[in-house]
């Protein structure tokens, strides 16, 4: 499967609401997604991750236990991978 | 309660979630007691308060219920639900202003809807993805909500009173009408 780019899109559009930024790293069949935080972003305003993964495997085309997902509140060195 | 509703890698092996079964809608809400459901984003508890004048002023529910929940990213306690449950006949939601009270608000929707209480969830239009992320997660994809322009946080009590004044006849005809699109 591939990335469903408009799908990707409106998500992003989503977490910029919430002033989050995502950054994501597609490889193969894993990916790497990063949410980064603005200065107006309110930290409880983030889905949890298990809801997050769910949202991002179909529209990655990748089985949601292999995105690894980093939020704002991991910090530096965290165990980014949650499944 | 977080855990169960929202995690989907939890629960037993090979557990589906099967379809919430919607409750009963009434014909008319005249008489009805209405309780609402609210999150502490700014402006929620505000808008459903509006919302809940004009169902009382212009269809005769009597409003006999406010919660506020304790968390914006958990659904409501389960005594919350019992208490809503118990005293109510229809629940209004919201304001799903974020992602994860968008989401939980669906939650929390589909939880009452479940115990038998036709509820509506009002979202802001910019976490449509989320909430419906929420409803496919509950096995429930293509249940409707109302939705209100993103933001609502920063509007008046002005802005909040017209925004509640246009959501209203969708509300009505979620809560009188059936509330999620047939099942693909």
């Amino acid at each position: 499967m591939s990335v469903d780019q408009k799908q990707l899109d409106q998500l992003k559009q989503t977490l910029q609401a919430d002033d989050y930024r995502m950054d994501v790293d597609v490889r193969g069949d894993s990916a790497d997604v990063a949410i980064v935080a603005g200065p107006d972003a309110c930290e409880e305003c983030l889905v949890p991750k298990p809801l997050m993964q769910s949202m991002l495997g179909p529209v990655l085309g990748i089985e949601p236990a292999s995105i690894r997902l980093v939020y704002p509140t991991d910090g530096p060195g965290a165990d980014v991978t949650t499944s | 309660m977080y855990d169960s509703v929202i995690d989907p890698t939890l629960g037993p092996a090979g557990d589906a979630r099967g379809r919430t079964a919607l409750a009963p809608r009434p014909g008319d809400l005249s008489g009805l007691r209405l309780g609402l459901l609210a999150n502490t984003k700014r402006n929620a508890e505000e808008f459903v308060e509006e919302v809940a004048g004009l169902l009382e002023s212009q269809h005769g529910v009597q409003k006999v219920l406010i919660r506020k929940k304790p968390s914006i990213v958990e659904p409501a306690p389960p005594e919350m639900l019992e208490e809503l449950r118990a005293e109510c006949d229809v629940v209004v939601v919201g304001v799903g202003d974020c992602g994860s009270c968008s989401a939980s608000a669906v939650a929390d929707g589909l939880q009452l809807e479940e115990a038998g209480i036709p509820a509506v969830v009002i979202v802001s239009d910019a976490f449509r993805v989320s909430a419906d992320a929420m409803a496919t997660l509950q096995g429930t994809e293509g249940y409707q909500y109302v939705t209100t322009p993103h933001p609502v946080a920063n509007l008046s009590r002005q802005g909040v009173r017209d925004r509640a004044t246009a959501a209203v006849p969708e509300i009505v005809a979620l809560l009188r009408g059936p509330n999620v699109a047939p099942a693909s």
